[in-house]
């Protein structure tokens, strides 16, 4: 595990801890590691790619 | 050019990131632009000039939340914020029209549920095959994107559209 430092908004750090205390997650730590792994999931770079490749061929050929 | 036949659905990042080049204007070539509460409330928190601007197609709505329960659990599991469901809930009363986004993640649910969807460079692009722009204009503004707006497109990718827009139009 690599331990990082970083500043987060307030109002995001309470609604992580509001997580843990309902009992969702063990702690904080937990719902950030979520958080960043989900955002990856949605982030990978061959799919940022590809949606930038087909904004362009519909730019270029598209048909409206 | 007479106008497109197409509705668009924005999410707030095009418009955002169109006005910070000095684009917004290629919304005009659409019928109407539609747009959701919380998209229009971001969209003022960060621009707050660019939805008074004249001649554009935009058509404010009342936000929703989606009604269709599978696009909603997509939201909820995908972590959309409020403006991409009111634009999503947007798109299910209007399934033919296109979704803008820059947003990965936005983007991943509506092409899961079969909507259209394009971002800014899309737009951009389109403008020179409908004669909105020169393509040499579209070059410069594409060249611009990293220091005149917030998008954010990977250097070697910008390299690769802008080398494709040349090819295609023999600059």
């Amino acid at each position: 595990m690599k331990t990082i430092q970083t500043e987060v908004p307030e109002q995001l750090y309470k609604k992580a801890l509001a997580l843990v205390k309902e009992g969702w997650f063990r702690d904080e730590k937990d719902v950030f590691t979520e958080a960043i792994r989900r955002f990856l999931d949605t982030h990978r770079p061959e799919l940022m790619e590809k949606f930038i490749r087909d904004d362009v061929e519909w730019g270029l050929h598209g048909h409206d | 050019m007479t106008k497109s036949a197409l509705k668009i659905v924005c999410d707030s990042g095009p418009i955002i990131h169109l006005d910070e080049l000095n684009c917004l204007h290629l919304l005009e070539d659409f019928q109407e632009a539609l747009i959701a509460d919380a998209v229009q409330k971001e969209v003022k928190r960060y621009r707050p000039l660019s939805l008074s601007k004249l001649n554009m197609p935009f058509v404010f709505s009342p936000g929703n939340v989606p009604n269709d329960t599978r696009l909603l659990t997509l939201c909820h599991i995908f972590s959309l914020d409020a403006g991409e469901m009111e634009a999503l809930s947007l798109m299910e009363r209007h399934p033919q029209a296109i979704f803008l986004t820059d947003d990965a993640s936005a983007r991943m649910v509506a092409e899961q549920l079969g909507f259209r969807v394009h971002g800014t460079i899309g737009i951009l692009v389109r403008s020179i095959r409908r004669n909105q722009m020169e393509p040499g204009e579209v070059l410069r503004i594409l060249r611009g994107v990293p220091s005149q707006s917030t998008l954010y497109i990977k250097p070697s990718l910008l390299d690769e559209v802008i080398l494709k827009i040349k090819k295609e139009y023999n600059l």
